[in-house]
């Protein structure tokens, strides 16, 4: 694979941005959140937009699509023309009849943005009715036609199907069919495979590439990804704060980045190169865990439904300062695994030894005991601290249970603070203060406040911006070093787990199907899932810290 | 810089102060608050205030018409108006608070229970079930035969009906506040299950129950109102609203007075804490607040 390399100044130009300012609607006294963006895209052309979140690169694409939310924020100055045309200048009727037929859009979360309770033909089919006058065999045709462009199987049962009887990627598919049906000039699609595993986000990013080659459609891809970007770019948006920090052809931005932020965030991008391995400590394992297992049993006294096995024989010992990745795609029992060895779930199979307990069983008075040996950081930091609790409170909850006094307990947490580099004056501010990664820190400040012996990382870093991705795992990798920590870390990412991992397990349908020290799994894969799905990493091909192609490719 | 933030400082603050904020919603919810504080002032004062002893009974001042010295009239049985309806007013209230505060607070304490504990859920939810499939009335009205007409059994008679929506309520915001990672970070961290329950989940429910027990007044005191009518509520001798329209009933064609004016004052007053509730509501509800703005 290569990065493209597609010459467009003949084409002629789809969507042209001129210094747009976006601001607050009702005044123009406070900052604007866009200061002047402007941008291009000519006909079959990908331009990336990039930025960590509150970078603006969503509110441009709604502006474009005159979709901003009514009366909080409006465009104040600049000029959006779709093909001469200029868009802000269109009443509202108007530019819904552009929406669809000219420029569309797909998003992130296809579940959201797909109607329950319609099956999916009709809601494709709506399309159709609302822009053309079409007899009705020719929107079933035209529906049908579209359904198999994006590669759907079986279209005759699938437009007859609801959005929850689909799978993540089919739901995407339907989007993307639901946009393209009217061969708009423009598609923006705004994050349209973070929610997806990548050996689907893979086949989503070729299916919106061969569709945009056939129809020569222009394409605004907005992604915090830049290995997506790599796959897909024509031309490269760097946004931060509002404003465009630097743009150009992906190769010019990937080999030689002018500003310092574009750099920052390409060194922060982990390779996918496992990190050098680690001597094993000769001392016995902190945990030890054989055959782990957990099934579900669905249905009722009336309806026997066959039992769900989440998760089935996950053995491994960790020991002291080691790091255990567990990498797979949703449902494939990580997470059940992560949540059997906390108990936050009970197991029904195999067994858990805490440095010689075995607490899978154990019932939770005398569980509590062994609690504080381990301790978990979840992947939502908006949601993993009390938002009614000062950081204090929730930074002692857990020495105050174990009965240590509330001075040591506050103590304890203003040398946390430091540790996690917050200010001490953290303490009495509430979490919706900080921002997603001050939070993560906080959460890990919170688990090692009780100084477990094993952290259980679950999907930790997953929703943090990359930059804020790196801290955070330095700060677990410093935590590891000076207290000896053991990380199990849960993760979707191959390019996360190289980084930190010593071994790795990988998991597919509740099955562990390959395991061993990360240097051999991950450079030399066996099982052919793991195989797939380092081949479906985005921009595998392209080190970014090095600014090169890998040898490898 | 620092003179431009200072104003939105002092609007946080003010934003914690209950009264502020109301008064920011519009005019429809301030003039409710102004009501409805007038209608507790005069009731909590109203010995003070009445002009008459409400219960003194003058056989030669029967169904007199407005004057000077009775402003609204008398009652059949020469009792002043005026009076009867403020004191009366003090009893209707105190029933309506009293219904909702003890309806909330064994409602939450049970929602609590069914909403974190699977086992304890079908049988108490099934409980609550055959609770509200009855009708409300029809248990106020079995209460209040078996233990005698007292303003006691008229609360009870009264929140035991209600108890079932509070317990609903309470369990469906428990049931995905315990699924929030928060919770399983405090399990995690060797919190109790005690300590969860009310420190980690108990405060989540209290928005929708402040705005659930202003509803629960003015249906409690409706329904007193409405037990006093049917001759089921507090003995007549107390007066009530709902008791002092019943008597004016039966005079109703000589002097509508008798029932209007109780009437009136049960509607202002379940009106304006009905917007009340709703302004409350808006204000805790993020997602109005959002549209608002």
């Amino acid at each position: 694979m290569k990065l493209r390399n597609r010459d467009f100044s003949g084409a002629p130009v789809v969507l042209d941005i001129e210094n747009l300012v976006v601001g607050l609607a009702h005044t123009s006294k406070n900052e604007p959140f866009l200061h002047g963006i402007s941008l291009r895209i000519r006909k079959g052309e990908t331009l990336c937009l990039v930025g960590e979140s509150g970078s603006g690169k969503s509110v441009t694409s709604l502006a474009t699509m005159g979709l901003l939310p009514k009366g909080s924020l409006a465009v104040r100055s600049g000029r959006i023309s779709l093909s001469g045309e200029n868009l802000l200048s269109l009443g509202e009727a108007q530019m819904r009849e552009m929406r669809a037929t000219r420029l569309s859009m797909i998003f992130q979360e296809p579940m959201t943005a797909l109607n329950p309770v319609m099956p999916v033909g009709r809601q494709i089919t709506e399309v159709l009715d609302l822009h053309t006058r079409l007899g009705k065999d020719e929107k079933r045709a035209r529906v049908l036609d579209i359904m198999r462009q994006v590669h759907l199987p079986d279209v005759e049962r699938i437009y007859r199907s609801f959005p929850h009887q689909l799978s993540g990627g089919q739901r995407q598919r339907i989007m993307i069919a639901m946009a393209l049906i009217l061969e708009p000039v423009l598609l923006i699609a705004d994050e349209p495979t973070t929610a997806l595993d990548v050996t689907t986000q893979k086949q989503i990013l070729s299916l919106i590439t061969e569709l945009q080659e056939k129809h020569g459609t222009a394409v605004l891809f907005i992604t915090h990804d830049m290995g997506v970007v790599a796959e897909i770019a024509d031309s490269v948006c760097v946004m931060r704060h509002g404003r465009v920090v630097e743009s150009g052809p992906i190769g010019d931005i990937l080999r030689t980045p002018r500003e310092p932020y574009t750099r920052d965030l390409l060194d922060a991008i982990p390779g996918l190169t496992p990190r050098v391995p680690r001597p094993e400590p000769k001392e016995p394992p902190v945990m030890e865990v054989s055959d782990l297992g957990k099934t579900y049993h669905a249905g009722s006294l009336f309806n026997r439904r066959p039992p769900v096995k989440a998760a089935q024989g996950v053995t491994f010992t960790l020991k002291r300062g080691r790091t255990l990745g567990i990498v797979g795609e949703s449902g494939s029992g990580k997470s059940t695994v992560a949540r059997s060895i906390m108990r936050l779930i009970d197991p029904t199979e195999g067994h858990v030894f805490l440095e010689g307990h075995d607490i899978a069983y154990l019932p939770h008075p005398q569980l509590r005991r062994h609690r504080k040996h381990l301790q978990v950081v979840f992947q939502d930091p908006f949601r993993s601290l009390n938002p009614r609790w000062t950081i204090e409170k929730s930074l002692t909850e857990g020495p105050l249970n174990y009965g240590i006094s509330r001075d040591e307990a506050v103590a304890e947490a203003r040398r946390l603070l430091k540790i996690v580099s917050l200010p001490e004056d953290a303490l009495n501010r509430y979490p919706h203060q900080f921002s997603g990664g001050q939070r993560q820190r906080i959460a890990i400040a919170r688990a090692v406040a009780l100084r477990p012996d094993v952290l259980v990382a679950d999907e930790a870093v997953s929703a943090l911006d990359v930059s804020v991705q790196a801290q955070v795992l330095d700060l677990l990798a410093e935590l590891q070093q000076a207290v000896g920590i053991a990380i199990i870390f849960i993760t979707h990412d191959l390019r996360v787990a190289a980084q930190i991992c010593d071994d790795v397990i990988v998991m597919q349908r509740g099955v562990v199907v390959e395991q061993g020290p990360a240097a051999e799994v991950l450079a030399h894969p066996r099982h052919e899932y793991t195989r797939t799905l380092i081949d479906a990493a985005p921009g595998r091909f392209w080190d970014f810290a090095g600014r090169r192609y890998l040898e490898a490719s | 810089m620092a003179q431009t933030t200072r104003p939105s400082g002092m609007r946080s603050i003010l934003r914690f102060l209950p009264l502020p904020r109301v008064a920011a919603l519009g005019i429809g919810p301030t003039i409710a608050a102004v009501v409805l504080l007038l209608i507790i002032v005069v009731t909590i004062l109203s010995p003070w205030l009445a002009p008459h002893d409400p219960m003194a009974m003058s056989p030669l001042q029967r169904l007199k018409p407005a004057s000077a010295d009775y402003i609204l009239g008398t009652d059949a049985y020469g009792r002043d108006l005026l009076s009867r309806v403020i004191i009366g007013g003090r009893i209707s209230l105190f029933i309506g608070i009293a219904a909702a505060a003890v309806s909330v607070a064994l409602g939450v304490l049970i929602g609590l229970v069914a909403g974190f504990f699977r086992g304890a859920d079908a049988v108490i939810m099934r409980m609550m079930d055959a609770l509200m499939a009855m009708p409300s009335i029809l248990i106020a009205i079995a209460l209040v035969a078996l233990n005698g007409p007292s303003i006691g059994s008229v609360v009870a008679a009264i929140t035991v009906p209600e108890i079932p929506r509070v317990v609903r309520l309470v369990r469906a915001v428990i049931l995905t506040a315990r699924e929030e990672p928060y919770v399983e970070a405090a399990a995690a961290l060797g919190s109790s299950t005690f300590k969860i329950l009310f420190q980690h989940l108990l405060p989540n429910t209290m928005a929708p129950m402040i705005v659930q027990g202003t509803y629960i007044v003015a249906s409690a005191i409706l329904t007193e109102a409405i037990l006093s009518f049917l001759g089921a509520g507090v003995s007549t001798e107390i007066p009530t609203w709902g008791n002092i329209m019943a008597e004016g009933r039966t005079f109703f064609r000589i002097k509508p007075s008798l029932v209007l004016w109780p009437g009136l004052m049960l509607t202002l007053c379940i009106l304006s804490i009905n917007l009340l509730g709703d302004a409350v509501r808006d204000t805790l509800d993020p997602r109005l607040k959002m549209r608002e703005g």
